[in-house]
């Protein structure tokens, strides 16, 4: 008996030193490489009173250690970005954070999805301070960035909406629990067209965040009516709870904004969100996927329903 | 081609006539204790030790000779020599038995010698044969003796990543090298992720590697053949051989069925790691996970006469992943496995006309069943195989062989079909699977046109047609079954030549031009169960290659040392890979989301070897390069392939000191695996996405490792019918931190401005001693 037992620690022992892999700091000799421009700007339509917002960066080499200098240096200024509605071109305006007055820069964050004080670097962005491009379900966008003598160009589109339906809390799978409640969404895809989906929640005070699939397409349920199970995201940076993940708290206030995106600002999101989640022994890189001519990043339309939700007690 | 045309038909009518006053003398060569037939043993005139030929691959030789007296000897590594007086005046048939021993030093060297004079004197380039034997005194990691693994020690052979029995060969994908077991294709040769082989040590017999000028008889893959014949069963008495591991156990029955007509072999192995922490989870969030892995080999013979044998050999073998997680009702099983199924008819037409005839069925299969509440998921891929092949060999004369054959094929394999109900709705992929049918006829030729040259000349006309039911992507049209949608038709030119300037020295030479027309490719640094075989479609065109070759062969020491320098140039057209941006989906096919381009690797091989003495084995290296261009990947610039390292080094030794001990010792040295680095990073909605740089432009460190072993067979002397031996190994001795791939964290606070990117260098293996059991009773 004596010697199964240590032969059972032996064994033990023995898995342990084997399923132990080691990890240690790895600071790869990288060639210098230029910069790249990378666009983020988005035209949104449906419930949204958002105005067109161009943020623009160069990327940053790679640094083991990123200051908030380094990152407000990274953000460009003085382009000529302008926007065409396919009736007239907006230039947009030019706003840096650190200039504007207290409650006006507040806002401002508020609508970057940025939480605030602690901010500690300037953002510089390009909006349509007027609200004066045409923003509307089945509408067409061409950006032109202008740096210097480098121009950058996109198109986007905004699809027709698709609402969720049907709202339902339930008590989530497995271990019976008061305090969390799985979401179901009805959603009826339209036939015989390719939709694709992008979602972001908010939950518990926060701003919308993406899940980390944020994209999806309807190859597999083009044409149908069909419930299905919607994950509360989580942040990204957050340590992983394999029992509470996707699940909302009971008695919350949530926000959910649906979208429907067209084929390229579905491609920058599924490559990005790949890229993310990606990593390990097996999997390779994903470069992610652009719209951008002569640059990185993405100019995306979005058709947005926006949904306010309260989270039952059990 | 029509000067070798010419010398062809000059040799056939120099053979022929030689042939008027000769006979032939054929038959079997066999262990004299298992009935197991030997490959590639010899047999030559004594008098004339230039008259020489060996057994094939089912032990069959076939000797003509001038009227007259003559000496022969048998001969084959490991076993004694036999010596025949014979008086050629008929054709005559003879079956001989072979018996183990180094009873007398001079016997077994002149057994051996002849062996090492194929090093010189074959025409065939490229080749290496390992028996098992050997492959068993090699240290290995836990203690799991692995082919694949042992394979990998030879120049030319690249490990496809740390611990893992997937190989590249000569700048060739994971893809391009025919697995044959028994005849039928492994389509993953790999359990766990690649860790381990699919060949358990106990079942197979003979294993030849194939890196360079394929002969005509093989055909399909572009880049190597790695021919593994399992064991035919004792047909004489019973007998078990057995293991015991850290990781896994095995066990092998053999006897006869009808005594020396007849024999079955059984062999089986599974691991049982996880088992044993079963009681560790329970309780846990995750209990019920487990994993294993088995195998299961089975062969069995009937000898009809001299002129029929029958054999059926099979193999089945399973992963079987199950994952729990009651916390969340959540669960998925994952099962996958290869099943294979041969039917093989030995007939000789005469004593120099041998055939085979075989019906090969395998079936590679991926599952995925898994679901939470009231969703379920599943998932399924596969490849399944219905093969008839005829060859043929006709021992024209001893300096002139023939063979031929034909080969037939039917594909299906099954794409990602995917289906998953949610509530009362079901999803699915509509994917339905592809149906082909690949043919071959081929035509191979080996002649001695003078003492000093030889040459190996053949002919592989290969065919592969995409058939019905389909429904063209391009047309729309819609195929009936076994209609012919797209047919490719390749002539696959096979020559090698060999110039022997003395008795010790030869220059060898070979082209050969090979098709491919299933691919597998894999968007991960390492083959993984998941990948798919895909079929040349009307879209996927096939793979082609052509590869020149050139060495110089040099015995030394009495032939105590064989020698070769190697070197080679590859072309490769229709590579098939993924765009940079590909995302694994499921629901797309993934021949749509391939990119097409070119190939060229190059490189040259040193191996030295020395077969004899109590210290033995072998050190090989190989500098190499192998890149590719795809106009959809960074515009067709030429980068180099993951499969491209520009040294590789192995030193491989045994020594015997004494019949008890057996010592082993295997160095490694490779230059670092290439990989995409991280060149920057840019901020969209305020998380950090990484920014890569070219293509594999960069390096892991320099890969090195030293395992040790020490195998100790208490009664090694004694004439006793149950013998157990226990093997010690260390893998990594020196506990090298070989990187197994790089990983790039993001810890990011954009609201402080805080942001870090950490780059880790993550090992798996440190050192690993290990402990194994092995035992046999009534075995040799």
């Amino acid at each position: 008996m004596e010697s199964k037992i240590s032969l059972k620690l032996a064994w033990l022992a023995i898995i342990f030193a084997v399923l132990q892999s080691c990890e240690e700091p790895y600071l790869p000799s990288i060639p210098e490489s230029t910069p790249q421009i990378v666009v983020e700007g988005y035209v949104e339509a449906g419930d949204s009173d958002q105005p067109v917002i161009v943020v623009l960066t160069k990327s940053i080499p790679y640094l083991s250690k990123v200051s908030s200098d380094v990152l407000a240096a990274s953000f460009i200024q003085g382009a000529t970005v302008q926007v065409n509605d396919q009736e007239k071109d907006v230039v947009l305006t030019e706003i840096c954070l650190n200039d504007l007055p207290e409650e006006e820069r507040k806002q401002a964050l508020a609508l970057l999805g940025i939480t605030g004080d602690s901010i500690a670097y300037n953002i510089c962005v390009y909006v349509d301070i007027l609200d004066q491009i045409d923003r509307k379900i089945g509408g067409k966008y061409d950006l032109s960035v202008k740096i210097g003598d480098t121009l950058l160009t996109a198109t986007t589109t905004i699809p027709q909406l698709v609402p969720l339906e049907n709202f339902l809390w339930e008590m989530p799978p497995g271990k019976p629990n008061d305090t969390l409640a799985q979401l179901k969404v009805t959603i009826n895809d339209p036939a015989n067209q390719n939709d694709f989906y992008r979602y972001l929640t908010a939950s518990q005070g926060g701003n919308l965040i993406p899940p980390l699939t944020s994209v999806t397409d309807d190859v597999l349920f083009d044409g149908q009516r069909f419930e299905f199970p919607l994950s509360k995201a989580e942040d990204r940076n957050a340590d992983f709870d394999p029992d509470t993940f996707g699940y909302f708290l009971r008695n919350d206030s949530v926000s959910i904004k649906w979208c429907t995106i067209d084929k390229a600002h579905f491609d920058f999101w599924n490559t990005r969100d790949n890229a993310a989640n990606s990593g390990g022994p097996f999997s390779s890189y994903t470069r992610i996927a652009t719209n951008i001519k002569g640059g990185q990043g993405i100019w995306g339309g979005y058709a947005v329903n926006f949904y306010r939700l309260k989270v039952p007690e059990k | 081609m029509k000067q070798i045309l010419l010398i062809f038909i000059c040799a056939l009518f120099s053979t022929l006539t030689l042939a008027q006053e000769s006979f032939t003398i054929s038959g079997y060569m066999r262990d004299a204790k298992s009935g197991e037939t030997l490959i590639g043993a010899n047999v030559f005139d004594e008098t004339n030790p230039d008259q020489g030929t060996s057994t094939n691959t089912y032990g069959f030789y076939s000797l003509t000779l001038p009227q007259g007296k003559h000496i022969l000897t048998f001969s084959y590594l490991g076993y004694q020599d036999k010596k025949y007086d014979i008086i050629l005046d008929k054709n005559i048939s003879l079956n001989v038995e072979m018996s183990e021993g180094v009873l007398i030093d001079e016997v077994v060297i002149s057994a051996e010698k002849e062996e090492r004079r194929k090093n010189v004197e074959g025409t065939q380039m490229g080749t290496i044969a390992l028996p098992v034997e050997n492959i068993k005194l090699l240290p290995a990691i836990f203690g799991e003796v692995d082919l694949l693994k042992a394979i990998q020690l030879l120049p030319g052979v690249l490990s496809s990543g740390e611990g893992n029995a997937g190989f590249y060969v000569r700048g060739g994908g994971p893809d391009q090298n025919l697995v044959l077991l028994d005849e039928a294709l492994v389509y993953n040769a790999g359990h766990m992720l690649g860790f381990f082989s699919v060949f358990n040590s106990d079942a197979i017999k003979n294993t030849t590697l194939i890196k360079g000028g394929m002969p005509a008889n093989y055909g399909g893959r572009l880049s190597s053949v790695l021919d593994i014949q399992m064991k035919d069963g004792n047909d004489k008495s019973y007998a078990v051989e057995g293991g015991i591991g850290i990781v896994s156990s095995r066990l092998t029955v053999q006897g006869p069925i009808v005594k020396n007509k007849s024999s079955f072999i059984v062999s089986g192995r599974r691991t049982y790691v996880l088992d044993l922490i079963q009681p560790a989870l329970k309780g846990s969030s995750f209990e019920g996970t487990n994993y294993y892995f088995y195998d299961l080999n089975t062969k069995w013979n009937y000898v009809f006469s001299d002129k029929n044998r029958l054999f059926f050999s099979g193999y089945f073998g399973r992963d079987v992943l199950t994952f729990r997680q009651p916390t969340r009702d959540f669960y998925f099983d994952l099962p996958y496995g290869n099943k294979t199924a041969t039917l093989r008819w030995n007939h000789l037409f005469n004593e120099k006309h041998f055939m085979n005839i075989s019906a090969v069925y395998n079936d590679y299969k991926f599952e995925f069943d898994g679901g939470q509440d009231e969703f379920s998921f599943k998932l399924f891929s596969g490849v399944k195989d219905w093969n008839l092949k005829a060859d043929f060999e006709y021992y024209q004369s001893n300096i002139h062989t023939f063979k031929y054959g034909a080969n037939l094929t039917h594909h299906t394999l099954t794409p990602n079909t995917a289906s998953a109900v949610l509530d009362d709705v079901e999803f699915s992929t509509q994917f339905k699977p592809k149906y082909a049918i690949e043919g071959a006829l081929y035509f191979l030729d080996d002649i001695k046109l003078s003492q000093s040259f030889s040459i190996n000349a053949g002919m592989r006309l290969s065919t592969f047609s995409q058939i019905g039911p389909y429904t063209s992507k391009l047309t729309s049209k819609t195929f009936g079954d076994f209609e012919f949608v797209k047919t490719y038709f390749t002539p696959e030119p096979r020559l090698s030549v060999n110039w022997k300037l003395n008795h010790n020295n030869s220059v060898k030479a070979g082209v050969s031009r090979t098709a491919q027309y299933l691919h597998l490719v894999s968007n991960s640094s390492s083959t993984l169960p998941a990948d798919l075989w895909v079929p040349s479609t009307e879209i996927v065109k096939p793979q082609k290659g052509i590869q020149y070759a050139l060495g110089y062969f040099r015995n030394f020491y009495k032939d105590m040392y064989e020698t070769s320098i190697e070197v080679y140039y590859k072309d490769l057209y229709n590579q098939i890979d993924y765009a940079d941006n590909y995302v694994n989906d499921i629901s797309k096919e993934v021949e749509d989301a391939f990119v097409f381009g070119k190939g060229r690797a190059y490189g040259a091989e040193l191996f030295i070897k020395k077969t004899t003495g109590k210290l033995n084995g072998w050190f090989g290296y190989t500098l190499s390069r192998s890149e590719r261009s795809f106009e959809d990947i960074e515009n067709g610039r030429w980068y180099p392939a993951v499969y491209d390292r520009t040294h590789d080094l192995s030193l491989v030794l045994n020594y015997k000191p004494a019949p008890k001990w057996d010592f082993g010792m295997v160095f490694i040295y490779g230059t670092g695996k290439l990989f995409t680095p991280v060149h920057g990073f840019f901020i969209v909605e305020q998380n950090i996405n990484l920014f890569y740089g070219p293509r594999n432009s960069a390096r892991l460190d320099a890969y090195h490792r030293l395992d040790i072993s020490a195998t100790y067979t208490p009664k090694a002397n004694k004439e006793r019918k149950f013998k157990g031996s226990w093997t010690f190994s260390v893998y990594n001795t020196y506990n090298r931190k070989n990187p197994f791939f790089v990983n790039f964290d993001i810890d990011t606070n954009t609201n402080t401005g805080e942001s870090q990117i950490t780059g880790s260098k993550i090992t798996i293996f440190p050192i690993i001693p290990s402990i194994t059991y092995n035992f046999k009773w009534n075995q040799k």
